[in-house]
């Protein structure tokens, strides 16, 4: 499945149809399927209206003057747009310094997890052992596993073994693999067909050599969405960091929600908003270029 | 040797374990396997094994008081406060999510004008991550700078002071809706998969629409329906990041500011750890939500399980029709 047009075949095979329809000839229906539907289209605009407009809002606030949030009645629409704010929402805060932490957390923990889930989800697909169906079993109820019911015990871990406040437990948690992400490389692979590596194992091809060589490359889609989602997914988490990192080493999820307010403790908004907006941005950028691989992963994936 | 008895050679020696026997399989697992024991259930068993003594987190002897914090817990009022909120939050958030995260993939699907960039606005804030919409709808709720009093001002009415008492639950709902199109995507893949011959049969015996969609598209999408039921109510039961953002209070205090209305549970369970030291106590409740969890999740998978059509083989099944 792709987000573009796929009811191409769908079209073509309704046609066959016409036959049974008498009295109307062929052109009328076909053009009434030609037809878009227009009902369907006022509905979705008005949904993605609403669903847009707390980010239209966001980017508002943030080009707004102090007096301006402060004005009865409220200021819709800035006149003389803050662009500044998103300069000033930068220098505040060392917001380039926790930027940085995040990207490196995000990256390394997204590399680490797309290489282990792919491995085990390459095991559990095409390799057999003892105690692989209960195995699996786990997986399946890891996958239910509230992962904020075992992050506060794993902290109190981390403490005894002091690891709080290194970056250490994002390489550990990238090191495990995530268990959705397993599960969609499981599915992808158990899909590809015998042959694949049969013939490798002949030529005396190891295990290892067959996943990197032949596997890995065919699952480029799953790859992609396996880093995108885990990468990501640290880069939105705020629990992990707010417990496990300090104020000098932690990431923008937990900076930018304290980093903003005045000297009485108060929040500065439009700074806020700048900074929000900045921090949002690489992950829609991300995914503005990836959704195509990024959905065809799900699909090709039987997460359906 | 011809392709047939190549094979039948690799199979021969498959049984004989030259491809690996269980070693290979170990050898690819070993990272899940080992991660799994160290960082889920040793952590969780841990947190069991506290659960069972009155730990404070600062003094170096736990001592055992049996099931004391379990009984505590089940008599508290508080505890079950929070636990009733935590479920109203999922029987107002699992319907509506699921429901309309179908109807618009159901819109989604029908032929329209821009359908690619709608279907991206739809997903757009599913992936926006919690602690930025929480800002956002922070903004949107703030009693003076915010559109939602802007617009309540234009029709006479004063403003709301969202962000305390009971209209606090309102903005929590609002946030947790707004993500209300991550479902869309696997909804799609769903829809595209329904096999056109059944829908075509639908309407030669003369089905409408909606009967068509009754009986022949929702069967089709129920284990993809099942699955989001069961992932959205495991994530709206362990909301926390939210209800903590919208706290009045900003950094360490914020925990204990969180406005009685938006206590839910893992917002107790974080209280009792990092606000009162009642490390014990707060195991204990952890290691009841997890089993909460694990009840509800059981409980939606049998009365999904008897609802739900399975098709003979699901993979099999679509790409053959």
């Amino acid at each position: 499945m792709t987000l573009t047009d796929h009811r191409t075949q769908t079209e073509t095979d309704h046609r066959p149809q016409t036959e049974y329809q008498a009295a109307p000839p062929e052109v009328p229906i076909r053009q009434s399927r030609e037809r878009k539907n227009q009902v369907a289209f006022v509905i979705l605009v008005v949904v993605c209206a609403i669903l847009f407009l707390p980010v239209l809002w966001l980017f508002l606030t943030a080009l707004k003057t102090p007096q301006q949030l402060a004005s009865d009645p409220i200021t819709w629409i800035p006149t003389q747009p803050q662009v500044q704010n998103f300069i000033e929402a930068t220098m505040v805060l060392p917001f380039w310094a926790y930027a940085a932490n995040s990207l490196f957390l995000s990256t390394v923990t997204g590399v680490l997890t797309t290489i282990s889930s792919a491995l085990v989800g390459y095991g559990f697909a095409r390799l057999h052992g003892k105690g692989k169906k209960v195995l699996f079993g786990i997986l399946i109820a890891m996958m239910m596993t509230p992962p904020i019911i075992t992050l506060i015990p794993t902290y109190l871990l981390f403490a005894k073994v002091g690891l709080v406040g290194t970056y250490w437990p994002w390489v550990l948690w990238g090191m495990a693999g995530a268990p959705y992400l397993i599960f969609l490389y499981r599915q992808f692979f158990a899909q590809l067909p015998r042959e694949l590596e049969e013939a490798a194992i002949l030529d005396g091809c190891g295990r290892l050599r067959i996943f990197l060589q032949i596997f890995l490359p065919l699952s480029k889609p799953v790859v992609i969405t396996a880093f995108v989602l885990s990468f990501n997914g640290v880069w939105g988490d705020f629990i992990a960091p707010q417990l496990l990192l300090n104020q000098d080493n932690t990431t923008l999820a937990v900076a930018i929600t304290t980093g903003y307010v005045n000297s009485q403790g108060f929040p500065v908004n439009n700074l806020l908003a700048a900074g929000a907006v900045l921090y949002v941005l690489p992950v829609l950028i991300m995914f503005f270029f990836v959704q195509r691989s990024y959905v065809n992963g799900f699909a090709t994936s039987g997460m359906k | 040797m011809s392709t047939q008895s190549l094979a039948r050679d690799v199979r021969r020696r498959k049984r004989r374990g030259v491809t690996g026997g269980s070693g290979a399989f170990y050898a690819f697992i070993s990272p899940w396997l080992i991660g799994t024991v160290l960082l889920t259930l040793f952590p969780l068993g841990y947190a069991l094994w506290i659960s069972f003594t009155n730990w404070d987190g600062i003094a170096p002897n736990q001592n055992w008081i049996g099931l004391k914090n379990y009984t505590d817990a089940l008599s508290d009022p508080r505890m079950w406060a929070s636990l009733q909120r935590t479920g109203l939050l999922a029987l107002a958030i699992v319907p509506i999510t699921i429901c309309g995260g179908l109807g618009l993939a159901l819109l989604l699907n029908e032929k329209v004008h821009f359908r690619t960039g709608l279907r991206m606005l739809v997903y757009l804030p599913a992936i926006v991550p919690p602690v930025a919409a929480t800002l956002t709808w922070k903004l949107l709720f703030d009693r003076d700078s915010g559109a939602i009093n802007g617009v309540l001002a234009i029709f006479g009415a004063d403003a709301v002071s969202w962000m305390s008492g009971n209209t606090v639950f309102v903005v929590l709902l609002v946030v947790m809706l707004w993500g209300i199109g991550a479902g869309v995507l696997i909804n799609l893949a769903a829809l595209q998969d329904v096999p056109a011959e059944l829908h075509e049969a639908a309407r030669l015996d003369g089905a409408n629409a909606f009967m068509a969609f009754w009986h022949v598209t929702l069967p089709s999408i129920s284990p993809v329906l099942l699955f989001q039921v069961i992932t959205t109510t495991i994530g709206v039961l362990q909301t926390f990041v939210p209800a903590l953002l919208l706290s009045p209070a900003n950094g360490p205090a914020a925990i204990t500011a969180v406005p009685e209305a938006n206590r839910i549970f893992m917002v107790d369970v974080y209280a009792q750890y990092f606000a009162y030291s009642k490390y014990g106590y707060a195991s204990a409740m952890l290691w009841l939500f997890f089993l909460v969890i694990l009840l509800v999740t059981i409980i939606t998978f049998k009365i999904g399980g008897r609802t739900v059509f399975y098709a003979v083989d699901p993979s099999k099944e679509g790409k053959e029709g």
